[in-house]
C-alpha cells in the first residue's frame, strides 16, 4: 500500500495547493497529484488462520454458489476442512474485521459445511500430478502427518504412511470425543486424504522400535516425523498407580474406540485443557458426577472457551485454585484425595498468573475415579539421538520444520509441544511444500507482508449491522445423554445467509461503486477488473472514498 | 524628478520605477491612459518588460497569473465592469498566492451606465483576500506601486491599489517622480523560491480535498494578519528612503474632537478643508481616513474612535441591504468598545460631486443626528 501525504499541522504544509514531487512523467497536465490504484490487500481473517486459509476469496466463491471452487481453495492450505471446521479455536474469527462492526463472520461454521461437501462430493478431489520418483516416509497420523502425506501425494510423491495404532488420525482418532468429531467424518476425511495421491499405509507399527529411523533414512528420499505427544504427564504424587487413577488420555482412547466402562458415581478431571474438558464431557456422558479441579481461576483455563461453556451448561463441577496434594489409598484402591488451595501470584513466562500454594489451607474430597489431564508429552525413543531435541520435544530451525539432518522434517505437536489441529495442518502442509522445493531445487517464497487492516478500513455505511448466524444444535438435554455430534454445519440457506455477512476486507469484489462513483468516468469495467484511465483521473479520490472496502490505495504522483 | 502629471501615468511612472517584468493588461474608461503610457514605456524600451496583449480583462488576470507563477514581477490595471469580468481569476491569484499589483480606477458600475467614479467595483471585491488600498493623491499613486510589490512579495497575496475616476485619474498634479535606481534599494528583485519551471515542473493550483482547503484558506488568513504588520513597515521604509511616510489610517485633528468624520479616497482631502474651517469656528472636530481597507487596521480604528463622542462615516458605495461598506467596517471595529453614536452617509455615488458644501453639511447634520435615525442617511437624493 502506497504511502498517502500526512500533514498533521499547516506548518508543513506549502503555501500554494502543489504536487511535492516533479510532474514531468505528466504530459496532458494535471489537477492529480495523488491516484487510485486498484490494490488487494490479505483480509485480516487470513492472517488470523495458522494454515492461512484463503478465507476472503472461498467465501466470495459462495456467495457466487461455487461450492466446489470454494471447496477447493480451502484445500490448497487445510485438507481437512470438516474436521478443523468442527474442532477449531477459530483465531481467524477473532481477527475477523466484522467482529469491531457487530459479531465476527461465523467462518468456522462456512468451513465445516464446504468440508462435509467435500466429503459428500468424492468426485471434487482432483487426481495427483503424475508420479514422480522420489519417496517420503511420513511418521505419524495426526493432523500433521496427513497434511504433509496429503500434499506430497497429490503433487505425486509416493508417501509411505507409519502410524502405532490400529487406525489413522492421532488425537483426532482417540483424543476428541464423537460428540466434537464424528468418527464418519473423520473416516470420510481419512479417506478423501489417502485417495488423493501415491500413499500406502503401514499401521501398528511403531518407528523407532520396530523400524529404525536410520532404516527409513537408507529407504527414503525424505523424512517427516509427526508423532504427537503420546504420554501423559504425571501428576507426581503419592499413589499415582492406585486403581481408579488413570490417564485422561488413556480413558479417551478408551471411550473412543467404543469400551463400555462402569462409571463410579464421583470423578475428578485434574486440569484445564480440550483433555479435561474431553475427559470431564465423556465421563459425564458415561453417568458420572464429574468435578474439573483446576489450580488457575477459569480465565487461565487453555480449553477452548466454549468447550467450558458447554462443559459447564452439562452439568460438569468446577473448583479453581486448588491441586491435589495427596493421594488415599485403602486397600491398593483410591478413596480421598487431599487438595492444596491456591491463589494466583506473578504471571509466568506464558503470561499467565503462577499458582502459588495457600499455606495450611487445604480440603479432602473422596473420590471414586481421578483422571489426569494436566499435559502430554512426547516419547522420543527411538528418535533422540538421531535427531536434535529440545525440553523433549523435536528442534527444527525456521518455519518449514527443517530439523538438525537435511532429509528429515519435524512438525505438529512433537515441535510445538501441546498446540492444536490447526497449527499441526499447517506445519505438515508447510513442511510437504519444503521438502518438495528442495527436490526440484527451488527457492523458498517470499514472506508474506501483514498489512495492517482494520473497522477503520470499511466503509461501514454501506453495511447493516446483523447477528452471527449460528450452527444449528441439538439441546443440552440431548446432547448429555450420549456421543451424539452437538453441532450441524449450515444447509445453503444458512451458508449464504452468514457469507453475505463477509466485508471481503480490502480485496474487490466487483461491487461496482467505484464504477458508480468516478465522476469523470474515468474508470474503465473489464470482465474481471477495473481499469483506470489516467489521462482523465483527476485524483479526487472519490473512488477510494466509496470503496466500501478499502480494495483502492492512494499513491503520491510522481513518486 | 517632479513633474505635473495626471493619476494615470503617476502610476505608470510607479510601475516604470519598480521594475516590473510583465504587463498584461485591457483597456477601459478611465484606466486607459495608464496602459497607454505603459505600453509607449515597454515599446521605448524604458520599461524591461513583457507586455501581453489580450482580449479581455479575465483573459489579463489569467496572463497575470501565469507570469506570476513564473516568477515574474507582474502588474495589470482595471476599472468598473473589467474588475468585474477578471472576478474568477482575481480569487486564482488569492488561492495561488501570486503576489501581483493591480491598479483600479474606481467606477460606477452599470447599468445604468456611468464612467464617473464611486467604490461600488473595487468593494466588491473586498472579500476575495487582495490587500486593498485606497490612493488619495496622484503622489500616493505612484508610490502606492513599489510599496505594493514589496508588501505582496513579502506576504505572496495579491495588492489592489485603488484611486476615484477622473479626481485622481484625469486630473494633474505635481508628482515627485521614482527612479527605478532609487528604487531599487527599496524593492530588491522578486525571486521566488517556488515557480513554475520547465526543467521541474510541478502541478499548481491542484486538487486538495477536504483533509487540507481548510489549511491553505487558514495560511491565507493568516498571511492576511501578517500583512498589518508589513505595510505599516514598509510605509515607514519607504519614509525613510523618500520622505513620504504612509500608515494603515491617517487621522487629522483627531485628538480633542467630538465628532469624527471618517473617509476613504479623494473624499479625505476634501473634509480636512471642511475640518480646518470648522475647527476655525471653534467646533471641535477631526476626520480620520482610511487607507486600507484590507486587512481592516482594527486596533488604528477603534483606539483614535474610542476617545471621540461620536463618529460619522462618509461611503461613496451603498452594499444594498446593508448601508455603506465603510460604515459596516468601523461598526464591526467599535463593536463591543464604545457605545459612542456612529452613524453612516450615503453620498458622491456615480460620480456626484463631493464638494466642501457637501461634507459641511454632513458634519453639520452629524452633529444634530442620534443613531440610529433614519438607518441610512442619503445625502443630496432628489426625493
Ligand atoms: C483430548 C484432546 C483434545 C483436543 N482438542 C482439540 C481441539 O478441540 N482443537 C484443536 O485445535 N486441538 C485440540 N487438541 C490438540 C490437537 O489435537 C493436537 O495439537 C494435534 O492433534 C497435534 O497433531 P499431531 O499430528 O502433531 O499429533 P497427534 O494428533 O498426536 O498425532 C500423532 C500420531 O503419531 C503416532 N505416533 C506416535 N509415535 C509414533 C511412532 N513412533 N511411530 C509411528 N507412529 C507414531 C500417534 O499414534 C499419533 O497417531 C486436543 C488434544 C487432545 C489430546
Ligand atoms: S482452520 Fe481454524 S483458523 Fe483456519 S479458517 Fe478454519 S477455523 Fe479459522
Ligand atoms: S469480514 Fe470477511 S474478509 Fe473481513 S475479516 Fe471477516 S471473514 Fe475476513
Ligand atoms: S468499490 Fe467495489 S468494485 Fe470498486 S474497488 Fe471497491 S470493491 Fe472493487
Amino acid at each position: 500500500m502506497s504511502k498517502q501525504i500526512k500533514f498533521d499541522s499547516y506548518r508543513e504544509m506549502p503555501i500554494r495547493s502543489m504536487t511535492l514531487d516533479n510532474m514531468l512523467w505528466n504530459k496532458t497536465g494535471s489537477w492529480r497529484n495523488v491516484k487510485p490504484v486498484y490494490d488487494n490487500k490479505v483480509s485480516p481473517c487470513i492472517l488470523g488462520c495458522p494454515a492461512g486459509e484463503n478465507i476472503q476469496h472461498y467465501i466470495q466463491l459462495v456467495i457466487d454458489k461455487k461450492y466446489k471452487e470454494a471447496w477447493e481453495t480451502i484445500i490448497e492450505s487445510n485438507p481437512m476442512p470438516a474436521v478443523t471446521g468442527r474442532v477449531c479455536s477459530h483465531p481467524c474469527m477473532g481477527k475477523c474485521t466484522r467482529g469491531d462492526y457487530d459479531e465476527a463472520v461465523n467462518i468456522n461454521a462456512i468451513e465445516r459445511t464446504l468440508g462435509d461437501m467435500g466429503i459428500d462430493n468424492p468426485g471434487w478431489m482432483r487426481e495427483s500430478e503424475k508420479t514422480k520418483k522420489q519417496k517420503v516416509a511420513v511418521i505419524g497420523s495426526g493432523p500433521a502427518g496427513l497434511s504433509a502425506a496429503f500434499y506430497l501425494a497429490r503433487a505425486g510423491y509416493s508417501v509411505t504412511l507409519y502410524e502405532t495404532e490400529k487406525a489413522l488420525g492421532g488425537v483426532l482418532r482417540w483424543g476428541i470425543p464423537e460428540y466434537r468429531l464424528p468418527n464418519c467424518v473423520l473416516d470420510g476425511v481419512i479417506e478423501s486424504i489417502l485417495n488423493s495421491g501415491p500413499i500406502s499405509v503401514k499401521t501398528e507399527t511403531v518407528v523407532g522400535k520396530e523400524i529404525k529411523l536410520k532404516e527409513l533414512e537408507d529407504n527414503f528420499d525424505a523424512i517427516f516425523i509427526g508423532i504427537g505427544l503420546m504420554e501423559s504427564r504425571k501428576l507426581g504424587i503419592s499413589n499415582e498407580d492406585c486403581e481408579g487413577v488413570e490417564s485422561g488420555l488413556e480413558y479417551l482412547k478408551r471411550v473412543n474406540s467404543g469400551d463400555n466402562l462402569d462409571s463410579s458415581k464421583k470423578t475428578v478431571v485434574i486440569g484445564g485443557g480440550n483433555t479435561a474438558m474431553d475427559v470431564a464431557r465423556s465421563a459425564l456422558r458415561k453417568g458420572s458426577d464429574v468435578t474439573v479441579v483446576y489450580r488457575r481461576t477459569q480465565a487461565e483455563m487453555p480449553a477452548i472457551a466454549s468447550e467450558i461453556e458447554e462443559a459447564e451448561k452439562e452439568g460438569v463441577n468446577f473448583r479453581f485454585l486448588a491441586a491435589p496434594k495427596e493421594i488415599v489409598a485403602e486397600g491398593g484402591k483410591l478413596s480421598k484425595v487431599l487438595f492444596q488451595e491456591m491463589e494466583l501470584g506473578e504471571p509466568d513466562e506464558s503470561g499467565r498468573r503462577r499458582p502459588v500454594p495457600l499455606e495450611g489451607k487445604t480440603f479432602t474430597m473422596e473420590v471414586g475415579r481421578l483422571f489426569t489431564a494436566i499435559g502430554e508429552r512426547a516419547d522420543l525413543d527411538g528418535f533422540g539421538p538421531e535427531v536434535d531435541t529440545e525440553w523433549d520435544l523435536i528442534k527444527v530451525n525456521g518455519e518449514f520444520g527443517e530439523t538438525n539432518k537435511k532429509n528429515i522434517f519435524a512438525g505438529g505437536d512433537i515441535v510445538t509441544g501441546a498446540a492444536s489441529v490447526v497449527e499441526a495442518v499447517a506445519a505438515g502442509r508447510k513442511a510437504a511444500e519444503k521438502i518438495i522445493r528442495v527436490f526440484i531445487g527451488e527457492a523458498d517464497p517470499p514472506k508474506q507482508e501483514e498489512t495492517e487492516f482494520g473497522i477503520e478500513n470499511i466503509n461501514v455505511d454501506y453495511f447493516t449491522k446483523s447477528n452471527r448466524t449460528l450452527n444449528p444444535r441439538i439441546s443440552v438435554e440431548e446432547a448429555k445423554k450420549g456421543f451424539e455430534e452437538i453441532l450441524t454445519g449450515f444447509d445453503e440457506q444458512l451458508l449464504q445467509k452468514e457469507v453475505d455477512r463477509c466485508f471481503s476486507c480490502g480485496v474487490c469484489n466487483y461491487c461496482d461503486n467505484c464504477w458508480v462513483y468516478c465522476p469523470d468516468t474515468a474508470i474503465v469495467r473489464k470482465d474481471d477488473r477495473y481499469e483506470i484511465d489516467y489521462d482523465y483521473c483527476k485524483g479526487c479520490l472519490v473512488c477510494v472514498e466509496e470503496c466500501p472496502r478499502s480494495a483502492l490505495s492512494i499513491e503520491e504522483e510522481g513518486k | 524628478m517632479k513633474k505635473v502629471v495626471m493619476g494615470n501615468h503617476a502610476v505608470s511612472y510607479g510601475v516604470r520605477a519598480s521594475e516590473v517584468k510583465v504587463i498584461s493588461a485591457y483597456p477601459v474608461t478611465p484606466q486607459t491612459h495608464i496602459v497607454e503610457l505603459l505600453s509607449e514605456l515597454v515599446a521605448n524600451g524604458e520599461i524591461d518588460a513583457k507586455f501581453i496583449k489580450v482580449e479581455s480583462e479575465h483573459s489579463a488576470m489569467a496572463a497575470c497569473v501565469g507570469a506570476s507563477a513564473a516568477g515574474s514581477r507582474t502588474f495589470t490595471a482595471t476599472s468598473s465592469q473589467g474588475l468585474l469580468l477578471m472576478t474568477e481569476m482575481l480569487h486564482w491569484a488569492v488561492g495561488a498566492r501570486l503576489p501581483i499589483v493591480l491598479t483600479n480606477v474606481n467606477r460606477a458600475i452599470g447599468p445604468p451606465w456611468s464612467i464617473w467614479t464611486d467604490q461600488n467595483d473595487s468593494l466588491s471585491m473586498r472579500d476575495v483576500g487582495w490587500i486593498q488600498i485606497y490612493c488619495e493623491s496622484n503622489q500616493e499613486t505612484q508610490d502606492a506601486i513599489p510599496q505594493a510589490f514589496k508588501i505582496a512579495e513579502e506576504i505572496n497575496l495579491p495588492v489592489m491599489l485603488v484611486l476615484d475616476a477622473f479626481f485622481l485619474s484625469h486630473t494633474y498634479e505635481i508628482v515627485d517622480l521614482l527612479e527605478t535606481e532609487q528604487v531599487r534599494d527599496f524593492l530588491p528583485p522578486y525571486n521566488p523560491e517556488i515557480k513554475l519551471d520547465t526543467n521541474d515542473p510541478h502541478s499548481f493550483g491542484n486538487l486538495s480535498g477536504p483533509d487540507y482547503y481548510m489549511e491553505l484558506r487558514y495560511m491565507i488568513e493568516e498571511a492576511m494578519n501578517d500583512a498589518r504588520g508589513v505595510i505599516k513597515r514598509v510605509g515607514k521604509e519607504f519614509g525613510e528612503h523618500f520622505g513620504r511616510y504612509y500608515d494603515m489610517v491617517v487621522p487629522y485633528r483627531c485628538d480633542d474632537a467630538d465628532l469624527i468624520l471618517v473617509t476613504s479616497g479623494t473624499v479625505a482631502s476634501t473634509t480636512r478643508a471642511v475640518i480646518d474651517e470648522m475647527r476655525d469656528e471653534g467646533i471641535k472636530i477631526g476626520a480620520l481616513k482610511i487607507r486600507v481597507l484590507r486587512p481592516f487596521p482594527f486596533k488604528e480604528v477603534s483606539d483614535i474612535l474610542c476617545s471621540t463622542k461620536k463618529v460619522a462615516v462618509l461611503d461613496r458605495n451603498i452594499s444594498f441591504g446593508n448601508h455603506g461598506v465603510f460604515f459596516q467596517e468601523v461598526k464591526s471595529a467599535l463593536y463591543g468598545k464604545t457605545d459612542i453614536p456612529i452613524i453612516g452617509y450615503i453620498l458622491g455615488l456615480g460620480g456626484r460631486d463631493v464638494t466642501p458644501k457637501v461634507i459641511r453639511e454632513v458634519a453639520d447634520k452629524a452633529i444634530k443626528d442620534k443613531n440610529p435615525e433614519p438607518y441610512i442617511n442619503w445625502i443630496g437624493v432628489k426625493r
